[in-house]
């Protein structure tokens, strides 16, 4: 159990500057994940909170205690590496009892913790072998099985599941997740699949560029995302974005493009409008297909070429392009829409999200 | 589907290629039974000037001449497989650690190292020889084995630094960040999990550092005065004078004795001395 | 366990550990080996290199500036000697890798264990020590009685038997005919097994692309080969020019300096005519001419 604060923290390899400014609160025994494309940070984030890489600048605490020197052997850490790092020379058993020789625990107390361990993980019929003697699934479950054995405070995990086949990654997501309500530690997750943050995160960091864009949980990020960047890489299929004019006439402001026109009633909003223009996002399942008159009467409407179909059984996913950006909506199967086609969407103000057209952050 | 190729060209390249490696195997082989047919005939049918393909009279007495000869031959022969083999273990307990720090730690002179280890060999080391020669008499090692060892295990420590990095390279560096977070040092980690998964490489090297200590002809003739203490590549060149300049099935008998254990040593490693020369060649210096 | 090798590539590239102390105590032993036994004598070398030192002579060792170098440029058996190690050593090493490289594509194909007896054969002149190799050769090259000999006038290809070794124009092409015999398994073990790795599918894509016998050879598996030929030319080059044994052992240099390379007259300088000086001078020049080719070559693999 431990609580993990990380206040300003910067690393540079060389000249490059790899994270910026990063600072974290993760509460103890919490489920957090990092999410973001490759080369985010993420990992390196990782990294400084495991002490495997040492910080630029800023600071790092467990528990209050500031740990920036403290070599990754005394943080009471475990990590499960994304190719899973066992001893490939060693057994299944030796694997898990390693670390725990290590720490001069008596043979008895290892040989108890190991198969209550691999009881849990359902390998017990496995310690004899070795790693190359296993499938990619066993092998995980064993690297799991060697960190859970040592009875860390943290658990961190980069990227496990990531070499395994998509069948058996839905399946390890739950076991992990069970696991971790078995045992009582924080733990700090990296994935680059926003699907699995989602579903496995009690609070997501989302990463890109070695900073970080924004931490919250999983309805706060899809709800209230806090720039384009979070908006569009959480959540499937992407938000669609179009860049709008701002025209005023009147008391009437409405955005437009030569496709969309968005008439913009409440009066906070109104206020947060700047020139030249802005960027509105909207996510799939708030389109709806519509014709004539509803058209008309909604309150925004997007009319757009349809590019691209996909089929997906129960519904599909229409791409189409406007003249300030393309929108993706989904469409019950029985609505047919055809390639090239003219379409009109609608959809309600409340669901439209605002963004700075520059800076892309949102205005909210 | 076929080559393409008109049937007639296949079996005629087929030919041609079993002709081509019967050479080859010739031009390798030819030799080497010479050398070991020679070792069974008398000194005078050996020195015939009419060679002859097979002993006519085939004879141990060059091999027994070798025992209980004149010439301290198992001398020799000890000499040089104590040395060499001194020299092989010296070299990859230096080299291992060596070869760890320059494969895992960025520092500044990492890739200067590396270059240096190269360069190494590149020095005329007939000229260092003198001022060797000087040093190991300070220390009153000229003419001891020990000497001997020194000289060799420098010679071949560059290219077994060099040889162990391209092996320790292979290692997943994930394995030893594990060992890390379970808490171990840098010197546990190359004890307990690095050296045990480079065994092959070890073995490899080892034996390359032991090949070229046994080929080594110029430090045994400057540094070993004494006849008996010499080893074999020189004791040949020193008593191939005189009574014995035109033994040649005695030399053939010494020579094939000379190769015998090089040859055992070569094919016990040869698969993994291919790793390790090609991790370290194809993938680039 | 298998990932995309540019992931771990860039993974492994990026990730280095920066806490060092450790460092120090596991290069230390090795550096302070080769400091001492390497780094002592080159130092030395160069100070000896400007002085007139003769162990025998009566005159008393005193420096003499650039003398030496002097005498060097001048000496026109430091030219022949160096000419002879550059005949030597690129002649030998480009034979040998290309005999290595045909041996390693004759052998591609053939598989199981005819494939590997023939291989492990074909290695077994690595395997000979030089000065036996030398000893043999010397054999082998008798004038009267040598097995060459009686086998080319076997053949009809000569009608006199030769003395190979004791004939000046003839001394250097054998030395270097024994030397391709022994580094071929080299270049063989090698470029054989930069061939196996040469991934299928370009291969396949290859044929697909109707390339044959010749063109294939050329065009696509050369450039796989590139980097392990000029590495492993590099090594052998760097071992030819220290390359003793084999020389000594056969002509001592001989007949006349025929065969004598910078080894073997930096050897005969110092320890037959004892001008220590002056020998320490010729391995300056050598020591810099290396170094100058080596810059340039690996300059070369780098733009590979």
């Amino acid at each position: 159990m431990a609580k993990i604060s990380l206040r300003n923290v910067e690393k540079r390899y060389d000249a490059t500057l790899v994270l910026r400014d990063c600072s974290l609160d993760i509460a103890d025994r919490e489920f957090m994940v990092l999410v973001g494309p490759s080369g985010s940070g993420k990992t390196t984030l990782l990294r400084i909170i495991a002490g495997l890489e040492r910080v630029s600048g800023g600071e790092v605490f467990f528990d209050d205690a500031r740990v920036n020197d403290v070599d990754v052997g005394d943080r009471d850490i475990a990590m499960v590496f994304q190719n899973y790092g066992l001893y490939p020379h060693m057994s299944v058993y030796d694997n898990m009892a390693f670390g725990l020789r290590r720490r001069k625990l008596a043979a008895a107390d290892i040989d108890t913790r190991v198969r209550r361990t691999a009881r849990m993980l359902d390998i017990e019929p496995l310690l004899a072998r070795r790693p190359r003697q296993l499938s990619g699934g066993q092998r995980q479950r064993v690297a799991l099985g060697r960190a859970i054995v040592r009875d860390p405070a943290v658990f961190l995990l980069d990227e496990p599941l990531s070499n395994l086949d998509a069948h058996l990654r839905v399946q390890m997501r739950a076991e992990i997740l069970k696991v971790h309500r078995a045992v009582t530690a924080t733990a700090v997750y990296v994935t680059h699949d926003q699907v699995e943050a989602l579903t496995m995160g009690d609070r997501i960091v989302v990463m890109n560029g070695g900073r970080i864009h924004q931490v919250g949980t999983p309805g706060e990020l899809y709800d209230r995302p806090v720039d384009r960047f979070v908006a569009s890489f959480i959540g499937t299929p992407q938000m669609g974005f179009v860049d709008c004019r701002v025209e005023r006439s009147g008391d009437r402001v409405t955005l437009a493009t030569q496709s969309a026109r968005i008439e913009v009633r409440d009066p906070h909003r109104r206020s947060l409008l700047g020139d030249p223009g802005v960027t509105i996002g909207i996510r799939p399942e708030c389109l709806t297909l519509a014709s004539g008159s509803d058209a008309q009467s909604a309150e925004v409407a997007v009319r757009g070429n349809v590019q691209v179909v996909e089929m997906l059984g129960a519904e599909h996913y229409v791409h189409v392009a406007t003249d300030g950006g393309a929108l993706t909506a989904r469409v019950p199967r029985h609505q047919s829409v055809k390639v090239d086609e003219t379409v009109t969407f609608a959809a309600a103000a409340r669901d439209v999200h605002l963004f700075d057209r520059e800076t892309g952050r949102a205005l909210r | 589907m076929g080559t393409g190729l008109p049937r007639r060209s296949v079996h005629v390249g087929r030919v041609v290629q079993g002709v081509a490696i019967a050479l080859a195997l010739f031009w390798s082989l030819a030799p080497l039974y010479w050398m070991l047919a020679t070792s069974f005939k008398t000194e005078l049918e050996a020195a015939s000037l009419a060679p002859t393909l097979w002993p006519h009279e085939v004879t141990v007495a060059n091999y027994v001449g070798l025992w209980s000869g004149s010439l301290p031959f198992l001398d020799f022969f000890a000499n040089t497989l104590f040395t060499c083999l001194a020299t092989a273990i010296v070299a990859v307990v230096i080299a291992t650690p060596a070869a760890y720090a320059l494969s895992r730690a960025r520092f500044r002179l990492r890739g200067t190292i590396g270059y240096a280890m190269l360069l190494f060999r590149m020095l005329p080391l007939v000229v260092l020889l003198a001022p060797l020669y000087l040093l190991l008499l300070h220390a009153r090692l000229l003419d001891t084995h020990a000497g001997l060892v020194v000289g060799f295990v420098t010679f071949g420590l560059p290219f077994a630094v060099w040889m162990l990095k391209g092996f320790i390279d292979a290692v997943p560096i994930e394995i030893e960040e594990a060992a890390r977070v379970d808490g171990y040092t840098r010197w546990e980690i190359v004890r307990k999990v690095v050296v045990p998964l480079i065994l092959p490489g070890l073995l490899t090297t080892a034996t390359f550092v032991f090949m070229e200590a046994w080929n080594n002809l110029i430090y045994p003739l400057t540094f070993v005065t004494t006849l008996e203490k010499q080893t074999l590549p020189a004791a040949l060149v020193l008593t191939f004078t005189g009574q014995f300049k035109t033994d040649w099935g005695g030399m053939m008998a010494a020579a094939t004795l000379t190769t015998l254990p090089l040859m055992i040593a070569f094919f016990a490693v040869q698969r993994s001395m291919v790793r390790g020369l090609t991790t370290g060649a194809v993938a680039g210096a | 366990m298998t990932q995309a090798p540019g992931a771990q590539a860039t993974r492994s590239v990026a990730r280095g550990t920066d806490d060092v102390p450790w460092l120090d105590t596991m290069v230390l032993p090795a550096a302070s080996v080769l400091a001492i036994v390497v780094g002592y004598p080159v130092v030395y070398t160069l100070l000896l290199s400007t002085q007139d030192y003769n162990l025998l002579g009566t005159t008393p060792q005193r420096f003499v500036g650039d003398d030496n170098y002097r005498k060097l440029l001048l000496d026109p058996t430091f030219w022949l000697s160096l000419r002879n190690t550059a005949i030597y050593t690129f002649g030998s090493v480009a034979i040998a890798a290309l005999l290595g490289l045909a041996l390693a594509l004759l052998t591609e194909n053939i598989g199981g264990r005819h494939g590997r007896a023939a291989r492990a054969l074909l290695l077994t002149p690595w395997a000979v020590p030089f000065v036996v190799v030398a000893f043999l050769f010397r054999y082998m090259y008798l004038q009267n009685g040598g097995a060459i000999n009686a086998l080319l006038l076997a053949i009809g290809i000569i009608d006199a038997p030769i003395s190979w070794l004791n004939v000046s124009s003839l001394a250097l092409p054998a030395v270097m005919v024994t030397n391709v015999w022994t580094m071929t398994p080299f270049f063989f073990l090698l470029l054989a097994a930069a061939l196996a790795g040469i991934p299928n599918e370009v291969i396949e894509s290859a044929r697909v692309d109707r390339a044959r016998g010749a063109s294939l050879i050329v065009h696509i598996k050369l450039p796989f080969l590139r980097n392990a030929l000029l590495v492993s030319s590099l090594l052998m080059i760097i071992a030819n020019f220290n390359d003793f044994a084999k020389i000594w052992a056969m002509t001592q240099g001989g007949p006349g300096y025929s065969t004598t390379t910078l080894v073997v007259y930096v050897y005969r300088l110092a320890f037959e005519n004892f001008s220590i000086g002056y020998a320490s001078a010729i391995g300056v020049v050598w020591l810099l001419l290396l170094l100058a080719f080596a810059v340039a070559y690996l300059r070369a693999l780098r733009m590979t």
